[in-house]
């Protein structure tokens, strides 16, 4: 495979972070698919331009809701190199549902099909938010509603987020090579088996018959998991026509068909004592499904603090828009951000320092520790109390919280060492950005005992060991032990024909430094040891039960402090730092996981301070598709953000998919709060909302 | 990089993306698709023919651009962009297609030396220039500084944005050898990261030219 010179591993330290000095398995290594990407040679699905290809994409309705009522395939098909026109359906639900599709020899066929077949489109009536069907809010229960009244104080707040879209920069999209009777199936996918199993019938093969891969994927967050209609469209065209076809979203279709983080309402009424401490809580929360029939929520309460005796009520709302599907931490960004800003509300009431409230809610021993670390870190000591700024600039602190939980699935792994002493480390599951390549080959290099650069990691295809999707923080606590097993397993095998040749007891022995040692005594290097197995060489598997004694207990615990200013006359917000404090067991890759701590975070921002998808409220029309009216944050809004890789107490191995996206927007709206003395309770928190806060108190 | 025919009398020599018109950039395409094989430099071509050259399209038109030093020959529809050439037509699938408007950065190839986005410009508008794509920066196994600098401060994730950032840094880079960090965070405000990699990318600019990283606090654990 020429792409594996890329994958070769370089030492690189770096030492701007000297705090997370020595905090993990690696420090030094660059991911190791680094040099294929910055070089271009990383080859994503959707640079898969095969020879002979067919491209195809749908025809969708572009209305909240309308009938179709004339489609001119005559005049699509009369377009030179339009190869078939297809409608599926009359009735379109939402901006973007799918009604046919169009199959051509070239992208601008393609293009040119799609504006010949015209539709024509009868509109109908649509509703576009929460708000237009949110039913009433249940009945509280007899004690939780007189421990509210018997309070001190009682604040009742109405917090609300917006649908957020993941924007992954390579779209959804499938590229199909179909032989006849046999396929490749090239996915942008986080679930290389997900692609296997949905996509078998549509392919007319059996699982034996293909293989997916995704070597290359370019960012799921959630939405990225089954073939997809994309998917499904690519393997039926692909299957008729026993022709390679493409289909990939623009970047229109990836805003309006390929899910979405839903929006939320969360009611809140909350009755706590003179000192802060809440008694008893009624929540109700309302999710925005679009036309899906669930999928909405709010995580509120997290569970992660103490707020009495609590009732929670949720009802998901229906509307003229394309569905949610997972993203990043699924409700618990939305509950975080009521959550935490209703903490620092209820501690401004109290006239408590917001933190102090935390530190007695919470009971967690690790994050109790990161506030102290944290508070430090930040300079929480400058924080001027609520509502006491009178500056044009005024600066706030905020802080919220995460936790995230261990999720099993299966997993296996596979190590190859073959006599030349090159090993291959081998799973199914994918790389999405997390770094997924690189923890494997970290892993089972440190586990067999030899450098790195002996190690291809091969990922990304379904006929690979198995393992889950990268969903849920789900991939490494699953692979890890896996491939930890798999690594120890070929370890052993390795040992016996060196003990064997020997005449020695396998279990006198080990590896490590690219040596077999018995005792203190380098016995025989690497690859000599190697040259005495048998011609094929030999493979350790192992699996997530086989490397139960690799797994870790407890959850992912974080706190993120956040620094900020607000200009009271413009309603600009600037994020100026931000100190994250995340544990995830034992870190294994240095520098993937300050990075996907510190992406987590800019996610968190984005939420918070930019992305809206917005809907026309008479055409139920999405009216900004794009990414230059879809705003998401840019190098402009950046503040300096750092990662603090939480070692203490842990155990295992865990992922940081989840845990750093959770806490950010809470934290960002608390320290505006703080800012400027006024809850703005509504995301995003543009300037309209901040200067509407600051002139009429609480929004 | 100075364009070798910046003279304006010359029909069809306004530079791409400089106030070219229709008019001109079709003079300049069909001059450079009949000359290209038969005389090396298009533009000098362009210069020496009278204006009646014939309007080209719709059909599919001959074009050669010049991409990383290297002459590349093709038949292209009219409208086809310089991004689509590159990955479509030249397999040349570096250069990443994210928004197809101009509003991600995801595209950026330096044309005659400027950083621009190839999904808004035509492949034909192209002809003449010297393009440089991300395959183009290293040279054999070493890679660019920025290129290096960004492998070390893992100023990367998914990697989709990645070639757009690398170039968009060179062209910074080209143009300010030793920028400050705002001058780098406006320097790059045209190209939108989706995993979360900006500081690393900044830290890796301020590294490639020659200046220190941002230190986070030091602190020592409980």
């Amino acid at each position: 495979m020429s792409e594996q010179r890329d994958h070769l591993p370089t030492i690189m330290p770096t030492s701007n972070r000297p705090i997370n000095a020595g905090a993990a398995l690696d420090d030094d290594t660059a991911r190791l698919d680094a040099v294929a990407k910055v070089t271009g040679r990383a080859r994503y699905a959707r640079d898969r331009y095969e020879p002979n290809a067919l491209f195809a994409a749908f025809i969708r309705c572009p209305f909240g809701a309308a009938t179709l009522t004339g489609l001119d395939e005559a005049a699509a098909k009369a377009v030179p190199g339009v190869v078939d026109v297809k409608r599926t359906g009359d009735e379109g639900r939402y901006h973007g549902e799918p009604v046919g599709f169009v199959v051509a020899e070239s992208k601008h066929a393609l293009r040119r099909g799609l504006r010949a077949v015209a539709p024509k489109w009868k509109r109908g009536s649509v509703k576009t938010t929460i708000t237009d069907d949110a039913g009433p809010i249940p009945a509280t229960e007899d004690d939780v509603a007189e421990a509210i009244a018997n309070a001190d104080h009682v604040i009742e707040a109405v917090y609300s987020t917006p649908v957020q879209t993941h924007s992954a920069l390579e779209t959804h999209g499938v590229v199909v090579d179909h032989r006849g009777d046999t396929a490749t199936v090239y996915a942008s996918t986080q679930g290389t088996f997900s692609v296997r199993d949905g996509i078998g019938d549509a392919l007319g093969l059996a699982r034996s018959e293909f293989e997916v891969r995704c070597e290359y994927v370019g960012g799921g967050f959630g939405a990225k998991f089954g073939p997809g209609k994309e998917g499904m469209l690519a393997a039926e065209v692909a299957r008729r026509h026993e022709r390679p076809v493409y289909v990939f979203c623009d970047r229109a279709e990836e805003h309006l068909d390929t899910g979405n983080r839903p929006s939320s309402r969360t009611h809140v009424r909350v009755g706590f004592a003179k000192d802060g401490t809440p008694l008893a809580t009624r929540v109700h929360t309302w999710g925005g499904v679009g036309v899906a029939r669930r999928g909405g929520g709010a995580r509120i309460p997290s569970q992660r603090y103490d707020l009495g005796s609590v009732q929670k009520t949720h009802e998901d709302v229906q509307f003229n828009a394309g569905g949610p599907r997972a993203m990043r931490a699924p409700g618990w960004p939305q509950g975080a951000f009521a959550e935490e800003l209703l903490l620092d509300e209820i501690a401004t009431v109290a006239g408590v320092d917001p933190l102090a409230l935390r530190r007695r809610l919470d009971g967690d021993t690790a994050r109790r520790a990161m506030y102290d670390l944290g508070a430090d870190l930040i300079g929480w000591s400058r924080r001027a109390k609520t509502g006491t700024q009178s500056s044009v600039v005024r600066r706030g602190f905020g802080v919220g919280t995460t936790s995230w939980p261990r999720i099993p699935a299966r997993a296996e792994a596979e190590v190859v060492v073959h006599r030349d002493g090159s090993v291959e480390a081998r799973t199914g599951t994918q790389d999405i950005g997390q770094g997924q390549r690189t923890a494997m080959g970290v892993i089972a290099a440190t586990k067999l005992g030899v450098p790195l650069r002996l190690v291809t990691v091969m990922i990304g295809r379904s006929s690979y060991p198995v393992g889950p999707g990268s969903g849920g923080s789900m991939t490494l606590p699953n692979t890890a032990p896996a491939m930890m097993a798999a690594a120890l397993d070929a370890r052993s095998k390795v040992l016996e024909h060196v003990a064997r040749r020997r005449g020695m007891e396998a279990n006198e022995l080990t590896i490590a430094d690219g040596y077999v040692i018995r005792g203190e005594e380098r016995l025989v290097g690497w690859e000599d040891a190697c040259r005495g197995l048998p011609d094929d060489g030999v493979t350790g598997r192992g699996d997530g039960r086989s490397g139960a004694a690799h797994r870790g207990e407890g959850t992912s615990a974080g706190v993120q402090f956040v620094e900020l200013t607000v200009d009271s006359e413009t309603g600009v917000i600037a994020v100026e730092r931000v100190v994250a404090i995340q544990a995830c067991g034992q870190v294994v890759s240095r520098k993937t996981a300050e990075s996907q701590i510190i992406g987590g975070v800019i996610q968190g921002i984005s939420y918070a301070l930019f992305e809206d998808k917005l809907l026309d409220r008479n055409l139920g029309a999405m009216v900004n598709p794009n990414l230059e009216m879809y705003k998401i944050v840019g190098s402009r809004d950046m503040p300096h953000i750092e990662p603090v890789l939480w070692t203490q107490g842990q155990t295992g191995v865990r992922s940081l998919g989840e845990p750093p996206v959770v806490p950010t927007a809470g934290a960002i709206a608390a320290a505006v709060f703080n800012a400027i003395g006024a809850p703005v309770r509504h995301l995003p928190l543009t300037p309209d909302k901040v200067l509407a806060a600051q002139e009429g108190g609480a929004a | 990089m100075p364009h070798e025919n910046d003279d304006p009398t010359l029909p069809g020599a306004a530079p791409p993306g400089r106030g070219v018109t229709r008019r001109s950039f079709m003079q300049t395409l069909g001059i450079s698709a009949a000359a290209t094989s038969a005389l090396g430099g298009e533009r000098e071509a362009t210069a020496a023919v009278a204006d009646d050259t014939p309007v080209l399209g719709p059909g599919p038109v001959p074009i050669t651009l010049r991409i990383n030093g290297k002459p590349h020959t093709r038949t292209v529809d009219p409208a086809t962009t310089l991004l689509e050439a590159l990955r479509v037509d030249l397999d040349l699938t570096g250069t990443k297609e994210v928004c197809d408007r101009g509003a991600c950065g995801a595209c950026s190839v330096l044309v005659d030396g400027r950083l621009t986005v190839s999904c808004m410009m035509l492949a034909i508008d192209a002809v003449g220039a010297e393009i440089t794509t991300v395959e183009g920066l290293a040279r054999g196994d070493t890679l660019d500084p920025v290129q290096e600098s960004f492998v070390r401060h893992d100023a990367l994730q998914c990697g989709f944005c990645t070639p757009g950032l690398v170039m968009a840094s060179r062209a910074l880079l080209d143009e300010n050898p030793k920028p400050t960090l705002d001058q780098i965070k406006k320097g790059l405000s045209g190209n939108l990261c989706r995993c979360g990699t900006y500081t690393n990318v900044f830290n890796a600019v301020l590294e490639a030219s020659g200046q220190t990283p941002i230190a986070d606090a030091e602190e020592a654990m409980p």
